[in-house]
């Protein structure tokens, strides 16, 4: 076996124990862009240039640096040596700082995942923490210089490795709590709840990620198709929301029972619910065949 | 706390549609943001763009997407063309999908936003399948399109509101076979597990949001508040660099265990 490149390399410590480990970037999001910016004028691709804001002249990369505005139009220059010398220096090492119970984890905080395997010698060290981690259910949390930044990174037990996930700031996370603040206390119980969660029971099913595809370039296509023939454009209808005096009846219907026979059916339905899909509709919409056509795609709301 | 929507749409569950308003659930905003400036002149540093050919500056209203046809040929697109891509997902969440929270690795969560009724009528609806999912343990699954490519979302109840998570695309996420795999995979002694538990059991905390806070940004200030002074009376003072910690070389995993451990009892003291 080929052994893949590490990102970094270094040690895994927890108490006094060191272990050797290296990380391995576990995802990369590759960019899929498929549009150029041109120059509706010429028809040319544009292309980006870094001018002085005063003076209008180009400013080459050297004499590009870094200004924090105290007040208007006055900056402080930092050199990159200062940014760089707020850093503190690389000790090579996931000092584990404290465990967290994993129920406690916040996903929210989520950056980027790496692959943690041992490196030579290791692999004892590595079982162990792994082993009781797994064992006592526990995540833990370690701080490093990775990549010139000092990162809070999140670890946890994977089958024979371990992942760390690199968390965002304090600072960069959006409170859940705020953010939702203003949404009324509304708890739905009853009828309005039966039956929609009848109907999760319906739609329940088993999703690989790794077959969705993106059907957007292929519609872009298709638009693009349509434009050169010079077809015009299919005006595409805006989805109309429920109405809060229908939502009892919306959720009937798609619970696939009309008015009156409720009761009988539900308890029927719910026997071998997650087998059968409410419609046929929704059957084949699992991710193994994400590549409905067009024309199935648009059946209005 | 009012932050311009993101993204605004519907989200339906079968025959039931509220309309929605969706923010990142991560934001630059508090972050020190620094702006490019040339040296020589201290002036701020704007990108615009310049047409390839004639070199001229390119007005944004002149700035226009266009679709590769062959090369050097292409066919420019709108803004409101696009929205008429004969895609749904442009507009509306169709949660076509439930899964146990927990059948979706955390491996594919890509990014967070937060998802919540736009208008006071579509509050009751929303509730419903917000209410519906965490009564089923169960996450939605969707599909999206956001900045023009269809994303596959998960969709998880939280608090009064849904967060719903862009899922990274299937060749994104790397086989952790090609890493694993070689790990010896020896089961540690009885003796030595039960000691390491023991330090993990006393090593445990509750989350807490200060074990992210970030000192390196902390310094930044502290460094651009001398310089206000200094930009009044001029001084150079060279940042300190901190000392280098290097790890312990510990040769047997049982005695630094008990180490680990006495020096715990210490400190607790």
């Amino acid at each position: 076996m080929v052994s893949p490149r590490a990102n970094w390399k270094g040690f895994i410590k927890f108490g006094e124990v060191s272990c050797p480990v290296a990380l391995y970037t576990a995802a990369s999001s590759a960019d899929r862009i498929s549009f150029n910016v041109l120059n509706r004028k010429t028809g040319n691709r544009v292309r980006r240039e870094f001018v002085d804001g005063e003076t209008g002249d180009i400013v080459e990369r050297d004499d590009q640096v870094k200004g924090y505005e105290i007040d208007d139009g006055r900056y402080v220059v930092l050199e990159p040596e200062e940014v760089a010398a707020a850093i503190p220096d690389s000790d090579k090492t996931l000092t584990i700082e404290a465990f967290i119970p994993c129920s406690q984890i916040d996903n929210v905080y989520f950056d980027k995942p790496y692959y943690l395997a041992p490196e030579k010698m290791g692999a004892e060290a590595f079982a162990l923490l792994r082993e009781g981690m797994e064992k006592e259910n526990v995540a833990a949390i370690a701080r490093t210089v990775l990549f010139r930044r000092l990162r809070t990174v999140l670890i946890r037990p994977h089958h024979d490795g371990l992942i760390a996930s690199t968390l965002n700031f304090d600072y960069e996370v959006r409170s859940p709590e705020e953010a939702f603040e203003e949404l009324p206390d509304l708890k739905i119980e009853g009828e309005m709840l039966e039956l929609a969660e009848h109907i999760i029971g319906t739609k329940t099913g088993k999703f690989d990620v790794s077959k969705f595809d993106d059907r957007y370039e292929a519609a872009v296509t298709e638009l693009v198709k349509a434009k050169i023939e010079g077809r015009s454009l299919p005006k595409r209808k805006a989805p109309v929301a429920s109405k809060p005096g229908d939502l009892l009846k919306a959720l009937r219907e798609s619970a696939g029972m009309g008015e009156g026979k409720v009761t009988n059916k539900r308890s029927a339905a719910n026997a071998n619910r997650g087998k059968k899909a409410d419609t046929g509709e929704k059957a084949d919409k699992t991710a193994s065949k994400p590549k409905r056509t067009a024309s199935k795609t648009r059946r209005a709301s | 706390m009012a932050i311009r929507p993101y993204w605004k749409g519907y989200l339906k569950l079968s025959l039931v549609t509220c309309s929605v308003q969706m923010v990142p659930a991560t934001s630059e905003s508090d972050k020190v943001r620094f702006h490019t400036l040339n040296r020589p002149t201290g002036n701020r540093v704007v990108s615009h763009y310049v047409d390839s050919v004639t070199g001229k500056a390119v007005k944004e209203e002149d700035e226009v997407k266009g679709y590769p046809r062959g090369e050097d040929d292409y066919v420019m697109l709108e803004d409101d063309e696009l929205e008429n891509v004969a895609l749904d997902s442009t507009r509306t969440i169709d949660v076509s999908m439930f899964t146990p929270r927990d059948s979706i690795d955390w491996i594919w969560l890509d990014t967070p936003y937060y998802l919540s009724p736009n208008e006071p009528v579509g509050q009751e609806a929303f509730s419903v399948i917000r209410d519906a999912m965490e009564a089923r343990k169960m996450v939605g699954v969707s599909q999206l399109v956001i900045s023009r490519r269809e994303r596959a979302v998960m969709l998880e109840p939280r608090g009064k509101g849904i967060v719903l998570w862009t899922l990274r695309y299937g060749d994104e996420v790397r086989d952790e076979k090609s890493y694993f795999d070689g790990i010896d995979n020896e089961k540690p002694e009885p003796d030595t597990l039960s000691l390491v538990r023991k330090l993990i059991k006393k090593q445990t905390r509750d989350w807490d949001a200060k074990m992210v806070i970030d000192p390196v940004q902390d310094r930044l200030l502290d460094i651009i508040e001398n310089r206000k002074k200094a930009l009044k009376k001029p001084s150079k003072t060279k940042a300190k660099k901190p000392a280098v910690e290097p790890p312990d070389n510990v040769i047997n995993i049982m005695d630094a265990l008990r180490k680990s451990l006495a020096g715990e009892k210490r400190s607790r003291k």
